[in-house]
């Protein structure tokens, strides 16, 4: 292994133009191979017409024409090679980008009854009031009555004021996400476990309060694939779904932002375990890779911030570990491991310290778990021949880009200087030692990277 | 000391900014994974290098441009997303104006606060004639360049014109990245209005309001301000209509098409929309309070002389509010049930009701009969016995009169509730002078004789919600 280092220290001082930002090229573009190609061409045009010329003599005038034309009809041939080769490259070039699938068929949810709701002391305690000559309400109708009071939101209204929630209510209400009213219950729970979360205000009474099963009962009913069955998630395929059950329903949003609330107000209502949080960091950080979720990445991070952060500091470092096993156990290692780190990107200290941990434990993984620590890992990513053909460029740059978010989110740089070396190292290596014309897929990715990490020193 | 680290760090900016634009230099720019990938890494460099390191610098105006572009280029829904986040991130992190406090150890209540505009930062718009925007101009062209008030009033249309219906998915997509670009530009207007106001609030210093990006895209003279605040309203409520549409139309019909290959990017856009068009609706609201409260401020410091004729005149947005509402009953009921900012919506009831319901005077008492009917209790009183609501209800449909008796008590528990948490009582508080409790008796009266004056008039569903919530919290307390 330390030969191994020294060889390439030996060798850097030839192999090491220092790269400028301007003559950097970011990947051999097809013009390039076009222009390359047409001069190879046109070479072999020019021998063969010599080789053509001496029986061109004994031909007439009139057969310049048809000479021409052949040139012309070869050289529009070479032109079509040349295209359809390019089209190769490119469609080679195509190369795989992230996605899962995270959401599969979606379940029927068990029938919605309450029951208990026409017992509820709020519309019951109203019966007796004189003015129900005005408001008219009748038991019967009672749920519908209350879907009123939720939409229009004097439900919240009235629990702030009154600063209770009733279990009949709070029950219906959550359930209600599930069904059209998500959007005022969704907002109704967020409002409450906020205003307890404020500081001197008497905290409203919940009867009720939804616990991790029935969150995650929820995520079963909307198709979520990670249950207890499979705990690893398949790459995504071509989509044969024509039907309306497949991927996860708009509640999905509303359980988003309720996971977003529970977590934050854990200093007046605590609803979940450790454990449980470090389960929903695991899920949310999987709704990332569904391509699904695209659009909803504010409302997702957001809630991914906020279950980070219900972590106290003392709990926050044995947590943090263990979800990122979790995670480095559920993501496969290829360009999926690299769109979760992306979208661990809050700036403050706990979310980079979670992106590098995260960042650690896939690029364990990702080199077999051979690797035990630091150095080792390190010393596996120097020793990778990436002039050898049979290296596989692919993984050399996923492992890249994880050393990167390991290495500059955590503070082992600075820490340790001697770290510092070897990664220069490593990177001069990748930056070095693939030409600008190495044409294997991956090759520009990694000298690029490699090269652009370089600079930024 | 100062020079040469400023002259490095500008060495070191300009080496990040060369680097990081290169990723953008992509010479394949057809392929638009190609271009998603190129614009994302560049996203991700520019996060990188300002974001993350505790002392992060700025990242300089071309880069921040350039981020601003992806986002009105709106390519894909993965580019709109990241670029808007970084954005939003970035103005966080960098705000252009803000407070800072002129003596910290003592940052009591009271203490005049200072204005710190940083002059060199990049801004999205530009308003104005000045010569300093032509330069600019010309240096953005390439870029594409900030958005002046046309463009603004254009992109209000668009979304509005998009919310009513979208033929293909790059549409959906640009009625996405629309929704963002709005989104970001108000929390732009935002960041420099609310720290400003602030400021005038304590010193009347008017420039400083003048100067505001808001003031100058209602004054400017590319567009007309009635125009776009009417422009304004109809977007909102075309907004808060693109849920109920949504669920018929969008998500069954995008899987009922016969492109199946963008299924997932379908249901991406579908989610994203419900999402991101509520969230834009918030933003709209929160550009309409923006201007109200420039009003507002603008009215004291016409009373103290401070607006000239170079302020221009301009109609206060409640009254252009109210005088759009009064054509359209349907309208109303939409716009209140909407409206969230508490104070405001109490706002727009009681201009209202002083405007359609105005009785004349019976106060003997001058000084307390001219603010009577400004407040919610002084209107409740109008109802309290049955010739003055006779009177009221002869100039004011009695639906109407329901849903702003209900929409006001909404917005009075939440101002009582909002000030109930300040712990400060608020001397211009509309609910000011009476309890929760008073306006709750008030209200279920008010009902009443509404109810005695016409026995056969039908009672609206918000009403008795209404009054079912006031008799609830009268029983409770």
């Amino acid at each position: 292994m330390e030969d191994g280092a020294l060889d390439i220290e030996l060798e850097d001082p030839i192999s090491r133009p220092r790269v400028s930002a301007n003559k950097r090229r970011k990947i051999i573009g097809l013009d390039d191979l076009l222009t390359d190609f047409y001069k190879e061409q046109s070479k072999h045009l020019e021998k063969q017409s010599k080789r053509e010329k001496p029986q061109k003599s004994f031909d007439s005038d009139d057969d310049d024409d048809t000479a021409q034309n052949s040139k012309e009809a070869l050289l529009s041939q070479y032109v079509v090679e040349c295209q359809q080769k390019m089209e190769e490259i490119s469609s080679d070039d195509d190369i795989s980008s992230w996605g899962m699938q995270v959401f599969g068929d979606q379940k029927t949810p068990p029938p919605l009854k309450f029951p208990e709701l026409q017992s509820c002391s709020l519309l019951n305690s109203f019966q007796k009031n004189e003015l129900n000559s005005l408001v008219e309400l009748s038991l019967e109708k009672g749920e519908g009555f209350l879907e009123g009071l939720l939409i229009n939101g004097w439900l919240l209204k009235l629990a702030l004021t009154c600063g209770h929630v009733e279990q009949s209510i709070a029950t219906w209400t959550f359930y209600s996400m599930n069904e059209g009213l998500r959007s005022s219950a969704c907002e109704f729970w967020c409002a409450i476990l906020a205003s307890n979360n404020k500081v001197d205000q008497t905290a409203i009474r919940i009867d009720w309060l939804p616990s991790f099963a029935e969150l995650k009962r929820a995520l079963e009913t909307y198709g979520f694939l990670l249950d207890s069955t499979s705990n690893v998630l398949s790459n995504v395929e071509p989509s044969h779904a024509d039907s309306d059950t497949e991927g996860p329903p708009q509640n999905i949003r509303a359980w988003i932002k309720f996971v977003a609330a529970a977590c934050q107000a854990r200093s007046k209502t605590t609803m979940f375990s450790t454990v449980e949080v470090e389960e929903l960091v695991g899920f949310l950080i999987c709704f990332f890779l569904d391509r699904v979720f695209q659009g909803l990445s504010v409302q997702l991070h957001h809630s991914m911030v906020s279950a980070l952060n219900y972590f106290t500091d003392e709990e926050w470092c044995l947590s943090c570990e263990r979800i990122s096993n979790l995670l480095s156990s559920r993501v496969p290692k290829d360009l999926n491991c690299l769109r979760i780190l992306e979208c661990i990107s809050g700036p403050n200290a706990r979310c980079k310290q979670f992106r590098s941990a995260v960042a650690y434990q896939l690029i364990i993984t990702c080199l077999d778990g051979k690797v035990t620590d630091t150095e080792d890992i390190l010393k596996s990513l120097i020793s990778i021949n990436v002039k050898d053909k049979s290296c596989d460029l692919f993984k050399t740059y996923i492992c890249l880009v994880l050393a990167e978010n390991w290495l500059l989110f955590g503070s082992l740089l600075e820490e340790k200087p001697y770290i510092e070396e070897m990664w220069n190292l490593c990177l001069r290596n990748c930056s070095c030692q693939i030409t600008s014309t190495d044409l294997r897929l991956y090759a520009s990715k990694v000298r690029n990277k490699a090269s652009y990490l370089l600079q930024e020193k | 000391m100062e020079g040469p680290k400023s002259k490095r760090r500008r060495s070191i900016r300009n080496g990040i900014e060369e680097n990081t634009m290169a990723i953008l230099d992509s010479s394949a720019p057809n392929d638009s994974q190609d271009v998603t990938d190129d614009g994302i890494a560049f996203l991700e460099a520019v996060r990188s290098s300002s974001l993350l390191p505790e002392d992060g610098t700025p990242p300089s105006c071309k880069m921040r441009a350039e981020v601003f572009q992806i986002l009105k280029d709106g390519k894909s829904i993965e580019l709109i997303m990241a670029s808007y986040q970084l954005l939003i991130e970035l103005d966080k992190r960098f705000p252009r104006v803000c407070l800072t406090d002129v003596n910290k150890a003592d940052s009591s209540m009271g203490e005049p606060l200072e204005l710190a505009v940083s002059k060199e930062d990049w801004v999205p718009f530009a308003f104005g004639t000045g010569v300093g925007y032509a330069d600019r101009d010309a240096a953005d062209e390439k870029a594409g360049g900030p958005i002046d008030s046309q463009g603004f009033q254009n992109l209000v249309q668009d979304i509005s014109n998009m919310a009513n219906g979208r033929d293909s998915q790059a549409e959906n997509i640009k009625f996405l990245g629309n929704m963002l670009l709005f989104q970001y530009l108000v929390n732009i207007l935002e960041g420099d209005f609310l720290p400003r106001n602030k400021v005038y609030e304590g010193t009347m210093k008017w420039t400083l309001l003048r100067e505001s990006l808001i003031n100058m895209l209602l004054a400017s003279r590319r567009i007309n301000y009635k125009s776009l605040m009417k422009d304004c309203l109809s977007t909102l409520l075309a907004l808060c209509h693109l849920p109920a549409g949504l669920r018929t139309d969008d998500l069954r019909s995008e899987n009922d098409a016969s492109i199946r290959q963008n299924e997932c990017c379908n249901n991406a856009v579908a989610f994203a929309l419900i999402e991101i068009g509520q969230d834009a609706c918030l933003a709209l609201q929160r550009l309409l309070v923006m201007v109200m409260e420039l009003d507002n401020s603008r009215k004291t410091a016409d009373t103290h002389g401070l607006i000239t004729r170079a302020d221009g005149v301009r109609t206060p947005l409640v009254e252009i509010i109210v005088d759009e509402l009064t054509y359209d009953s349907d309208m109303l009921s939409k716009i209140l049930q909407v409206f969230c900012d508490p104070r405001w919506k109490l706002d727009i009831a009681l201009q209202y009701f002083s405007k359609y319901a105005a009785k004349p005077s019976v106060h003997t008492r001058r000084s307390n009969g001219s603010t009577d009917d400004k407040t919610f209790s002084g209107v409740l009183k109008c109802f309290s016995n049955n010739t003055s609501t006779k009177s009221i209800t002869k100039k004011l449909n009695p639906v109407v009169a329901q849903l702003l008796l209900a929409h006001a008590f909404q917005a009075s528990i939440s101002v009582s509730l909002e000030s109930c948490d300040e712990g400060i009582s608020n001397s211009k508080d509309k609910a000011e002078g009476s309890s929760l409790m008073d306006i709750c008796k008030n209200l279920i009266s008010a009902f009443r004789s509404l109810r005695r004056t016409d026995e056969h008039m039908r009672i609206l569903p918000l009403a008795r919600e209404a009054i079912f919530t006031a008799a609830t919290i009268l029983s409770t307390k």
